[in-house]
Order: structure tokens, then C-alpha cells, then sequence
């Protein structure tokens, strides 16, 4: 018989790989079932749920106040846009008038929570694709953001900040001059983190061209924030639906093009600077003034259904609120965007070499506990 | 007629039991050293990097934190020596024998000063070295594919191509050396630095190859797929525990102690250097080179499997190949 | 082309600066005022109205209490489940003579759940600690005496 085909030769064999739960890179408890051959992925399929802690269901039966610290606990790296998200969103169904210092105030350390989380991006990402150093930088800058928010508000992450109608404290003394100065260190170490990782030839090998997807697939994916901006297209919730005080800075919103992993990775690095920006001008303009707006002691949203979505710090954050006029939601559905991000996993991750499942995974940057819920 | 002197000289005797006693003493003094060398590498891997993070590195125990690996080594001796039980048992217990017998016996070569007190002055030094050091790609390989773990597999099979195809532009940066001293003997290659320059200057191309070359060899970043953390969460060692693994970790840093000192003899001259005793030169120019390698573990990410591999054939072989047509020219027309 | 140097000269140029490892066991983190670390009680203060149960998102407040000759609520018993407090701090919040707060202690580890079990008198300890350990923090004598008045 003539051996034709190379494949002939040697008899192969697919290998079923699993990736997770417990995995270095795998951001949490979140598992993968690869099929490889060699070392080329045929197959992808992810598997969820190992952090489901059923906050929806637990939320039908807490008052609106008693939900705002299991936000904290959905994407909780960010958990300041989290608890902003559900009290925007309680509101807009409300109609409430939130005082400017308040609004100030929110705007401040959810770009800051936004710059801490981006930085936690950064460092993981970094140590995905086997670097070190950048990790514990990115720490030690997020490290000073958090005890900067420890100070607000008590807590590293898990902040519980936000309220309906304002905030839980006004800044102590000296809360702004700290922000401001952390605000022109870290412009310098931005410079640093350009030097250090995003001229390096390694990196740029490894990123560039890595897990592509087009505007079309993502947004049929329903994926959002730079996941959906690096394909270039322009969709940032702060500018296309403006909500809370974010029309009155100026900042841009960095665009990608070729939608693969270096696109992610800079655009996380740009929106940093945008962040830093915001913060900069939400400085010069806060004003004294009450942090609290009145608000009923009980609150009761009118009968009905409420959707509000933010730009979070992984995509578009949205709160659907179904309420039939009690103190307790009817129904909270929590729109997370890792889940929704997470979702074109198995088609890019099919053909490419195990090396890059976690360049992708970690571009994609997802956080289990919004995953999950 | 025995004498002190075929004590060290052996190679030219006929074996005697005084030169036999001298050889043991000599391999377990290598040994003891290598240890304590490794040991402290270690120690200076974490200070120095920590430092590089802004971290002050290992503290605890001892004074500066001085003790910390011979307490991380007494716990790996004396842990629990885990066999899983569907592993290939005869190839488990091989394969760190495989693995750390060449890494040890490379060193027999390395002169660490000026007379071959305790190491073998062979006339085909070089050639020696890129001989043994080949063995440990089976260890790695067999420690890979006996232990019956996926990711110990992907691990062993990365590091067999790695290794191989990084192998070649090694001995090819050498032969630029080796022809330029005109002996395999590193000893003789010393001497003939010190009649000219350090060969790092002739033979840059070469020296960066080498560079390079070594650095994919012995698995060290930006060339640690092996053992890629955050991919193969460990690699080819994954399964292995106590003191086995100790025996694989103990490879990796023997190697990184034997290729500084190949580096330092091939092209910074060895142990010659004025004022201070040949052996201090020699620690310095391997010190360096350690100081190095893990400036380059703090800073750089991993490199991807494919493109490590074309960087080899396409890259560093092509220099190193024109590197030794460069040397043989020169050599031929001077 | 060799952006990587770049970055070697990063790392290096970071070698003299200044370390920021905490040595936590001897030198412990100093928390703001704010801070959400375990409750501390003051039982005078406490007026039995049971709003922190109430609000207690994860229900793990339990307390009762009686009334005295003077026709005085006064409490009995005060008990945090700690194995569920999610440390949100709602309890503080709604608490109108203060007689709950958190405090700054925030070593939680510990071998049996009993142990986080935390009752009135554990509380109170904890309340006690705090003044020992923050005297410009602690509220005057006589404000407790005159809150609890009310």
C-alpha cells in the first residue's frame, strides 16, 4: 500500500485538555475543555459556574440597600462601578435628584476603580505571557488607589460606597490633594509601563495578530467595552448615553482597529490615561456641597421595568430592575459584560497553539465572580 | 613513581588508588560546591529581583534571610516522597537521575582557576560539555512522559525541541571559539586569550549567539516554555515532589553554574585577570553572568513555542554559521 | 528594534528605590477611621430597637433584650454570626445611638468555626481594645452616659 498522505506515516491522536478550575491563568475558577493535537487547539469549550453564588435570586428578597454590598461582589475588582450601576439604575426608575459633590465624587472613584482594575489587567496579563515585574508595579500603584478608597470608605474592595441618592461619606480632608497626587505620579509611571512592556519585541510577538475577531462577531456576540472597541467600533456608554455627570469633561475614547490581543492591551493602557484625565478635571471642578439627596427611608421604586446600563470597566454594566412597588425588587437580571465577552471564547480559540489560549483569555480579561454571579 | 603531583595530573597516569581517592575527593568537593553555589544563586535570583520589584526579598530566617534556601532544601529532603499512581514507576524514578547526573558531570570540566585542582584538564574540554549536557534532555523528556500528566507531557515535549534545535547554534557558537584558540581545552583557550583579548570581542556574533543560545538551553526566561507557569503550571516537573523535584531544580541551577562558567573561559578569559587570584576572577565573571540572567528573568516575558523555534533554525543557526565562515577566513587570511 | 533594552534599563534603574514590603506580623497596616474590620459593641448604648437585624443583609445579627425597673430596654444578648457577616457595615449605618461600629481589628483566621461566633461579651472586649489601641478615637465617658440617657 503507498503512504500517500504524511498522516499515514505515524498514527495521532487528539489529547482532551483541561484547563481549570484551578489554573494560574485562568483568572479565577474558570475551566476549559480543550481538544489539541500537538499543540494547536481544535476545540474550546469553556465551562462556568464554579463561582455562582445566585446573587440574582438573592436579591428578590433584600431591600435595595441590602443589594449594594452583593454587587461588590460581582466583578470585584471594580466593585465601585458595580454599586454605582445598581443605585443608577434604582434612580432612574426613581427619578432622584443626586447633589453635584455626590455625582463629583462617584465620577472620581469609579474612574479611579476603573484605572485600579485596568492596572490589575495589566500586571495579570503581563504574568500570563510570563513577566513578572509588571505585575507587582501594577500592584503597587492599584495598592495605593486601594487604601486611597480604605480611607473613603473603609473597605479595600469589597467598598459598599454608593447609595441611592449619593454616597455613604463625603471625602475626608485631604481625600482630593491625595487623589491629585496620585493622579501626576501615576502620568509618570505610565511612561514606565510603555517602557518597560509595550516596546518589548517578545510582547509584541506575542500579542500581535493573536485572537482577531471582526466587528460583526463581536457584536453578535454581544460583547462590549474594548472588547468591542478594539474591532474600532465606537461604543463607550459614557459618551453615547451619557449618564451621570461624564458630558461635562473632555476625553477621548481610544479606538482600536485590528480587534486582536495588542489592540485589547493598548486600549486598556489609553483608557488608563482617559481615566487619569476625567479624574483630573472632576478635581478642578468639585465644589463643597451635600453628598446625600433626600430619599425616603424605605425605598419603594414605582411599579415596573427598569433597564440602566454604564460602561463598566470590562463592558456595558446593566441593572434590570422588575419591580412591583415593594422595598424589594421583583426581579434584579444583572447584565455582566465578562459573560457576555466570554462567549466568542471557543471560536477564537480554535486553532491556535496552547501558548495563546492565555494570551486570549487574559485579553478578554475576565473577572469570574461577574461571570458567574 | 607516584608523586603529589599525579595526585592533580592524573589524566596522564595510570589510575592508582591515591589518584583514585584524589578523584573522589575532587568530584564530592565539585559537588559541595556546586550545592552551596546553588544554594546561594538562588538566594541571590530572589534578592535581586525582589529589589528589582521593589520588594526586599526573603528576610525570615537567618540573618538577611541568609538561610532561607537551606531551609527550602532540608524541607524538600525531608518531605514526603510522592509517587502517583499511574505513573511509568521505573522511568519516574529515572528520569531526575537522567536529568542531574550530566548536569554534575559537566562541571568536572569547568577550570575554576588557573590548575585543574579538583577538575579534569581533557583536551576536548568543549566538546565535552556540549556532549554530557545533551543527556539531560532525556531526563527532562522521560520526566515529561512518565509521569502520566498532560501538562507534564506538553512540558517534556517543548523542552525536547527546545533543547535540540538550540543545542546546535550552541556548539556552532563555540567551534567560532575553538577555532580562533585553535584547542578544544579550555584551559588552552584561556591561554590563548591572555596572549590576545578576551574572545568576546573577535567573536561578538558568536558571544551573542551564545548568549542566546544558552539561555534557551537551560530553560531560563524568556526561553522557559518547559516549565511556562502560567501555561503548564510547572511543566515537566509538575508531578514530581520532595526531593526529586529538588533534583530537577537543582539541574536547572547547576546548568546555569556550569554555562557561566563556560561563558567566562570561552569569552572573558577565564580566571586570567590581573591583581586578584584566579578563582576570584572566575566567581566575578560567573557572578555577572548570573546577576544577568536574572535581570533578564525580571524583565522580559515568554517567548511563544513557534516562534522560539524558528528563532532557532532562522535565525540563530544562519548567524552562527556565518560567524564560523567569518572566524575561518579571518584565521585563514592572518 | 531593541525595545526590550528599554525595559532592562526600567528594572535596573528600580533597584535603589524604596522598598514597600509591610513586615506584617511585627508592623501592621495602620487602617483609617473608616474602616469596616470586626464590630465592636457598646452595650450601654444599646437600645434594642433591632434595626441592625433587621437591615442585616445576611441576617446574622441575633440579640435580645428586657425591660429593667425603670421600664428600660436593656440588652441581653448580642450575637454576630461571623461565618456569614459580609462586613458591609449596614448595621453601623442604621444604628441610632452608635451602640454597634466596626473597628479595626481585621485578623479573622482562626481553627473552629465556634470561634467565629462572636457574642456580647466578646464584642465588648473588642470595643475595649479599640480604645486601647485608638485613646483619640474612643467617644468620651460622659457621651455614652449621656446617649444612652436618651
Amino acid at each position: 500500500m503507498a503512504l500517500t498522505d504524511e498522516t499515514d506515516l505515524v498514527r495521532t491522536e487528539e489529547m482532551l485538555l483541561n484547563v481549570g478550575p484551578q489554573h494560574p491563568s485562568t483568572h479565577g475558577v474558570f475551566r476549559m475543555v480543550v481538544k489539541i493535537s500537538g499543540e494547536t487547539i481544535i476545540e474550546a469549550e469553556p465551562v462556568i459556574g464554579y463561582l455562582h453564588r445566585g446573587t440574582e435570586k438573592l436579591a428578590e428578597n433584600l431591600q435595595y440597600s441590602q443589594c449594594i454590598p452583593y454587587t461588590d461582589r460581582l466583578d470585584y475588582v471594580s466593585a465601585m462601578l458595580n454599586n454605582y450601576s445598581l443605585v443608577h439604575a434604582v434612580e432612574e426608575a426613581m427619578g432622584l435628584e443626586i447633589p453635584d459633590r455626590a455625582e463629583y465624587i462617584r465620577v472620581i472613584t469609579m474612574e479611579m476603580n476603573r484605572l485600579a482594575s485596568h492596572l490589575i489587567f495589566f500586571g495579570t496579563y503581563l504574568l500570563d505571557l510570563g513577566a513578572m515585574t509588571p505585575f507587582l508595579y501594577a500592584f503597587e500603584e492599584r495598592e495605593k488607589i486601594i487604601d486611597m478608597f480604605n480611607e473613603l470608605c473603609g473597605a479595600r474592595i469589597t467598598y459598599n460606597y454608593m447609595r441611592v441618592g449619593g454616597v455613604k461619606f463625603d471625602t475626608t480632608p485631604g481625600w482630593l490633594e491625595q487623589v491629585d497626587a496620585f493622579v501626576k505620579r501615576m502620568k509618570g509611571e505610565m511612561v514606565k509601563y510603555r517602557q518597560l512592556v509595550t516596546g518589548n519585541e517578545i510582547f509584541l510577538a506575542r500579542v500581535h495578530g493573536v485572537g482577531a475577531y471582526t466587528t460583526e462577531q463581536a457584536l453578535g456576540h454581544g460583547m462590549s467595552g474594548i472588547n468591542l472597541r478594539c474591532t474600532g467600533y465606537n461604543w463607550d456608554l459614557r459618551k453615547k448615553k451619557p449618564y451621570s455627570i461624564y458630558d461635562r469633561f473632555d476625553w477621548d475614547v481610544p479606538l482600536g482597529s485590528a480587534g486582536d490581543c495588542w489592540d485589547r492591551y493598548i486600549l486598556h493602557m489609553e483608557e488608563m490615561e482617559q481615566s487619569l484625565r476625567i479624574v483630573e478635571q472632576a478635581l478642578q471642578q468639585i465644589q463643597p456641597g451635600p453628598v446625600m439627596a433626600k430619599v425616603p427611608k424605605l425605598i419603594r421604586v414605582p411599579a415596573g421595568e427598569y433597564y440602566s446600563g454604564i460602561e463598566g470597566t470590562r463592558g456595558e454594566l446593566g441593572f434590570y430592575i422588575v419591580s412591583d412597588g415593594k422595598d424589594k425588587p421583583y426581579r434584579l437580571k444583572i447584565r455582566r459584560p465578562s459573560f457576555e465577552n466570554l462567549q466568542i471564547l471557543p471560536i477564537i480559540l480554535k486553532g491556535v497553539p496552547v501558548a495563546d489560549m492565555v494570551a486570549i483569555l487574559g485579553s478578554i480579561d475576565p473577572v469570574m465572580g461577574e461571570v458567574d454571579a | 613513581m607516584w608523586t603529589w603531583n599525579n595526585l592533580w595530573h592524573w589524566a596522564g597516569h595510570p589510575l592508582s588508588w591515591p589518584g583514585f581517592v584524589g578523584m573522589l575527593v575532587g568530584a564530592v568537593v565539585i559537588l559541595l560546591l556546586a550545592l552551596l553555589v546553588v544554594m546561594y544563586s538562588i538566594y541571590w535570583q530572589r534578592k535581586f529581583i525582589g529589589w528589582m520589584q521593589w520588594r526586599i526579598g526573603p528576610n525570615r530566617v537567618g540573618p538577611w534571610g541568609l538561610f532561607q534556601t537551606v531551609a527550602d532544601v532540608l524541607k524538600l529532603l525531608v518531605k514526603e516522597d510522592v509517587i502517583p499512581a499511574n505513573v511509568d514507576r521505573t522511568l519516574f524514578l529515572l528520569a531526575p537521575i537522567f536529568a542531574f547526573v550530566p548536569a554534575f558531570l559537566v562541571l568536572s570540566i569547568i577550570p575554576f582557576s588557573a590548575h585543574h585542582v579538583f577538575t579534569a584538564n581533557i583536551g576536548i574540554g568543549a566538546l565535552f560539555y556540549v556532549a554530557i549536557s545533551a543527556i539531560t534532555i532525556h531526563g527532562v523528556m522521560l520526566g515529561g512522559w512518565s509521569s502520566n500528566n498532560k501538562w507534564a507531557l506538553i512540558g517534556g515535549m517543548r523542552s525536547a525541541a527546545q533543547m535540540l534545535s538550540y543545542e546546535v547554534p550552541l556548539g556552532m557558537s563555540i567551534v567560532g571559539v575553538v577555532l580562533m584558540a585553535g584547542t578544544l581545552n579550555l584551559n588552552g583557550i584561556i591561554a590563548a586569550q591572555m596572549h590576545t583579548v578576551w574572545y568576546v570581542i573577535p567573536q561578538i556574533l558568536g558571544f551573542i549567539v551564545f548568549v542566546i543560545a544558552g539561555t534557551a538551553e537551560m530553560n531560563r526566561t524568556p526561553f522557559d516554555l518547559p516549565d511556562a507557569e502560567s501555561e503548564l503550571v510547572g511543566g515537566y516537573h509538575v508531578e514530581y515532589s520532595g526531593f526529586r523535584f529538588a533534583f530537577f531544580m537543582l539541574t536547572e541551577y547547576v546548568y546555569l553554574l556550569a554555562m557561566g562558567g563556560l561563558m567566562a573561559t570561552l569569552f572573558f578569559g577565564g580566571w586570567a585577570g590581573p591583581f586578584l587570584p584566579g578563582w576570584l576572577w572566575f566567581a566575578i565573571k560567573i557572578f555577572i553572568f548570573f546577576t544577568f540572567q536574572f535581570w533578564l528573568q525580571a524583565t522580559l516575558p515568554r517567548i511563544r513555542q513557534d516562534q522560539m523555534m524558528s528563532f532557532s533554525w532562522k535565525l540563530l543557526l544562519p548567524l552562527a554559521l556565518a560567524n564560523l565562515v567569518i572566524t575561518a577566513v579571518v584565521k585563514v587570511l592572518v | 528594534m531593541f525595545g526590550f533594552l528599554k525595559g532592562l534599563g526600567v528594572t535596573i534603574s528600580q533597584l535603589p528605590k524604596k522598598k514597600v514590603t509591610v513586615m506584617y506580623p511585627e508592623e501592621k497596616p495602620d487602617y483609617p477611621e473608616r474602616y469596616r474590620g470586626v464590630h465592636r459593641f457598646i452595650p450601654e448604648l444599646c437600645t434594642v430597637c433591632n434595626q441592625c437585624a433587621r437591615i442585616c443583609p445576611t441576617s446574622c445579627i441575633s440579640l435580645s433584650g428586657s425591660r429593667d425597673e425603670n421600664r428600660k430596654l436593656r440588652i441581653e444578648t448580642y450575637d454576630i454570626n461571623f461565618d456569614i457577616c459580609i462586613l458591609c457595615s449596614q448595621c453601623t449605618e442604621v444604628c441610632p445611638t452608635e451602640a454597634i461600629v466596626m473597628s479595626d481589628t481585621f485578623e479573622l483566621a482562626s481553627y473552629t468555626r465556634d470561634d467565629f461566633y462572636l457574642d456580647m461579651h466578646w464584642l465588648h472586649n473588642n470595643e475595649l481594645e479599640y480604645e486601647r489601641r485608638h485613646p483619640d478615637r474612643a467617644i468620651p465617658e460622659t457621651d455614652v452616659q449621656k446617649k444612652a440617657g436618651n
